[in-house]
């Protein structure tokens, strides 16, 4: 420890002193990073994509979960759905702000969450709150076949305020793929109700082609009107360290889970 | 699916938010024109800084602690924490190691708690409790009863941080976690307590020549581009964006009376603000 002219008490570090908002510090600190858990895949499961759909939709991809669980550790986000949009709906009448309706939402995603952990809990998967991925993730894998967790990151109060509107930009998507990137996982597999990035709404535009890989940089410049993922997923994609592809596929159609773990190239994958 | 659509009175928006995609950007700017509801708008978020003034022990902690106290029957204020040498400390140790910028997070988030605690030892005596980021439902209640609490200035993001554009320093630190604070709660002030007068055209700690900055539009500051900074840049851009703090100050903890006179809304120290209104 060490005291400078100016009273204040340091503990000598390559940072001593420094402002850690200076330009040259912080390019100091570029360096290569470790992946904490290299086997791992993230599955998200999308909130009004799959869950809103109930039994049909749900109950086939978790067999394919299950089936894979020895060949592919998993763990899983899950997202928030009707429940959330209709909670914005009420708050944004109320004026509430940004961060109020991030900490609602959250809610909605959780219970999505849980009721996937209820459903394979059978088959030893666990579900754990942010403070348990934190925490006890490795171990629970190690104990456990598999975890489940809340897709929304745990911003709440603190989300940011939006570019454009007053909608949370971290929505599950935005979480699921953070935890791949954090602990530089294997893959990170978005399960939606679409086949990938199409060049248009397929819901919409029936001579929507898909785009089976595209990177980040085109899917900026191009501009779609809307997106099977959430916008501030590329914007941190392009940020990312480890988790530089993500892929999309239609979680709606067997198999195309186990051949998305498996590598095969179905689906759209983004690459930043 | 689209049952809540149907039978539930929802409003035109809300109708699209059920049926449309989020990712919709004539949606996203549909929500533009809701209402603001300030929660508490008589609340002053105090940030302490950790390097600049915690780190400096008794002579600076003390003399600032008797200030909150005697501003404790007048102005209401959640007082967050920075962490300093000890983060700088872990987080160079962290990035030797490897170790992604979520796990810096969760390690700096610790040191910004230490400090916290700290501070909320020497205010027990006034019954100022210290409230964790899940506690924050309990807060309205003691700033009625006991007009200020304590918290760790981090927001709680964990390991949910977004890597910074380079490096790995966590780019939403405690600066950013007060102030999304008061732009959730649509407080009264956001004030930074640091150990200068403000804002400088560069680090007067490094060069005594650097002119000092009174008052300063956030787009002019963006616009500078400058090397350093007195917050961290992910502050200015949410000012940016923000629908109700509008408005950032930073004054001198180590001169007695600059946090009082920011309170009472004195243009002390630097004040950096949004031109215009858009929203």
């Amino acid at each position: 420890m060490s005291l400078d002219d100016r009273g204040t008490q340091h503990v000598q570090s390559q940072l001593m002193c420094e402002s850690l908002v200076d330009k040259g510090v912080i390019a100091r600190t570029e360096s290569p990073v470790c992946a904490i858990l290299p086997d791992v895949n993230v599955i998200h499961i999308g909130g009004r994509s799959i869950m809103d759909r109930g039994r049909s939709a749900l109950m086939p991809l978790l067999d394919e979960i299950v089936a894979n669980q020895q060949q592919h550790r998993m763990i899983i986000g899950v997202g928030a759905g009707v429940r959330s949009r209709h909670i914005f709906s009420v708050g944004l009448d109320l004026g509430l702000p940004t961060g109020a309706l991030a900490a609602l939402s959250a809610k909605d995603a959780a219970q999505n969450a849980y009721m996937v952990s209820c459903l394979l809990a059978k088959h030893g998967f666990v579900y754990l709150e942010a403070p348990f991925v934190v925490q006890l993730l490795p171990a629970m894998l190690a104990a456990a076949r598999g975890a489940v967790f809340n897709g929304i990151p745990p911003y709440s109060l603190w989300e940011h305020p939006p570019a454009v509107g007053k909608l949370p930009p971290h929505g599950g998507d935005a979480g699921s793929y953070l935890m791949a990137e954090v602990f530089g996982a294997r893959s990170i597999i978005l399960l939606k109700d679409v086949d990938g990035l199409c060049t248009a709404d397929p819901k919409i535009d029936a001579q929507a082609r898909l785009i089976p890989e595209i990177t980040t940089q085109e899917l900026t410049r191009q501009k779609f009107s809307t997106l099977p993922i959430e916008p501030v997923v590329v914007e941190l994609m392009g940020r990312a360290r480890l988790a530089r592809t993500i892929r999309l596929i239609n979680g709606l159609v067997p198999g195309n889970l186990t051949r998305a773990l498996a590598g095969e190239e179905i689906g759209t994958v983004v690459r930043a | 699916m689209t049952d809540v659509a149907r039978n539930a009175p929802l409003t035109s928006l809300g109708k699209q938010l059920v049926a449309g995609s989020l990712s919709d950007l004539a949606l996203m700017r549909a929500t533009e024109a809701t209402a603001n509801y300030a929660i508490l708008p008589w609340v002053n978020v105090v940030k302490i800084g950790g390097q600049s003034i915690m780190d400096r022990g008794r002579s600076a902690v003390y003399p600032l602690v008797e200030e909150i106290v005697s501003n404790l029957g007048r102005h209401k204020m959640i007082l967050g924490t920075g962490a300093g040498t000890r983060a700088r400390h872990i987080y160079s140790l962290a990035i030797d190691l490897g170790l992604p910028t979520g796990v810096l997070t969760v390690l700096g988030t610790a040191v910004a708690w230490q400090n916290a605690q700290m501070l909320h030892y020497l205010l027990a005596q006034h019954g100022i409790p210290f409230i964790e980021p899940e506690g924050f439902n309990t807060l309205p209640h003691y700033l009625m009863e006991r007009h200020a609490v304590i918290c760790q200035g981090m927001p709680p993001y964990k390991l949910w941080e977004p890597n910074p554009e380079k490096g790995r320093i966590p780019p939403q630190r405690t600066d950013t976690g007060c102030y999304l604070i008061a732009e959730v709660f649509g407080a009264r002030k956001m004030i930074y307590v640091k150990d200068e007068d403000g804002l400088y055209t560069g680090d007067p700690k490094k060069n005594a020549a650097f002119e000092h900055i009174p008052r300063i539009s956030v787009e002019e500051l963006l616009e500078r581009d400058l090397d350093d900074l007195i917050v961290e840049r992910a502050v200015l851009e949410f000012m940016v964006r923000a629908r109700n703090m509008r408005e950032i100050q930073f004054v001198n903890g180590l001169k007695p009376g600059q946090l009082t006179a920011a309170l009472n809304g004195e243009p002390v120290g630097t004040i950096i603000y949004r031109n215009g209104d858009p929203r």
